[in-house]
C-alpha cells in the first residue's frame, strides 16, 4: 500500500479555523487511503472536523499530512493544492 | 443524499443565522431547514415549524436536529414523534450547542458520513478550543 507524506506550512490568515479545515476534511473524504494529520505532538484523522479542529493549528505552522492507500499520492497533491490556495480565502 | 439537519431556534432569525452558517461549510451538499419562532410569529416554538422542516430534509440517510435551547426540546420531541409515523427515517435530537453543533454537522454531514457519526461529532463540538489553549 503507497505511503505518501508531506509537510505544509499553513499561511492562511486564521490557521486552520472551521472554514479552511472543513475545506481539508472534504478534501480528504474525497480520497480512499487513510489521512492523518500530525502537529503539536498530536496525530488527527484528516477526514474529521473535530479531530482536525482540535490540532490547534495556527498561522505559520507546519502540519504534516501522511495519506496511505492507493489513492494516497493523488490525496496529499489535493490536500497540498488546498493549502497552497490558502483554503481559498480571500484576501 | 447525505443526513438532513434541522435547526430550531426559539428566533426565527437565530435559526436563519445558525442555517447560513451551516450551509456555508456544507457548500451546498446536506439539506437544511429551519424552524425559528412560534406559529403565530414572535419568540417560541412551534410543533408545527419543526414538523414541516423534517418534512423538508427527510432522506433515506436520517435527520439530525439541533436546538437553541432545552425548552425547544419538548416541542421537537412533539413533532418526531408525528414525522417518525409517516417516515421510516431516523431521527436524533442533539444536545449539542447549537452554532457549533450545525457548523460540525454539516461538515460531518457533507462528506457522508452516517447518522450515528454526524450525531458523535456534534454532541462532541461543545470541545472545541473557541479561544486558542496556546495563545
Amino acid at each position: 500500500m503507497p505511503v505518501v507524506e508531506t509537510s505544509l506550512v499553513i499561511t492562511n490568515t486564521v490557521g486552520l479555523h472551521l472554514r479552511p479545515a472543513g475545506l481539508l476534511v472534504q478534501t480528504a473524504a474525497q480520497f480512499q487511503s487513510k489521512i492523518v494529520v500530525q502537529f503539536g505532538g498530536k496525530t488527527a484523522n484528516a477526514k474529521s472536523i473535530m479531530g482536525v479542529m482540535k490540532l490547534e493549528v495556527t498561522v505559520g505552522s507546519t502540519i504534516l499530512l501522511r495519506a496511505e492507500g492507493e489513492d494516497a499520492e493523488q490525496a496529499i497533491a489535493a490536500l497540498t493544492d488546498l493549502a497552497r490556495r490558502n483554503f481559498d480565502e480571500e484576501e | 443524499m447525505t443526513v438532513g439537519l434541522v435547526i430550531v431556534s426559539h428566533s426565527a432569525r437565530l435559526a436563519e443565522g445558525v442555517a447560513e452558517l451551516a450551509g456555508q461549510m456544507a457548500h451546498g451538499k446536506v439539506a437544511i431547514a429551519v424552524a425559528g419562532g412560534a406559529s403565530e410569529g414572535g419568540l417560541g416554538t412551534s410543533v408545527e415549524k419543526i414538523l414541516a422542516a423534517l418534512r423538508q430534509v427527510d432522506g433515506p440517510e436520517g435527520i439530525l436536529v439541533l436546538l437553541d435551547l432545552g425548552s425547544a426540546v419538548m416541542a421537537t420531541e412533539m413533532a418526531v414523534e408525528v414525522f417518525v409515523q409517516a417516515s421510516p427515517h431516523a431521527v436524533l435530537i442533539s444536545p449539542a450547542p447549537l452554532v457549533e453543533g450545525a457548523v460540525i454537522a454539516a461538515v460531518e454531514a457533507s462528506v457522508g458520513n452516517s447518522l450515528p457519526e454526524v450525531a458523535e461529532a456534534a454532541a462532541s463540538a461543545y470541545t472545541l478550543p473557541k479561544i486558542n489553549s496556546r495563545s
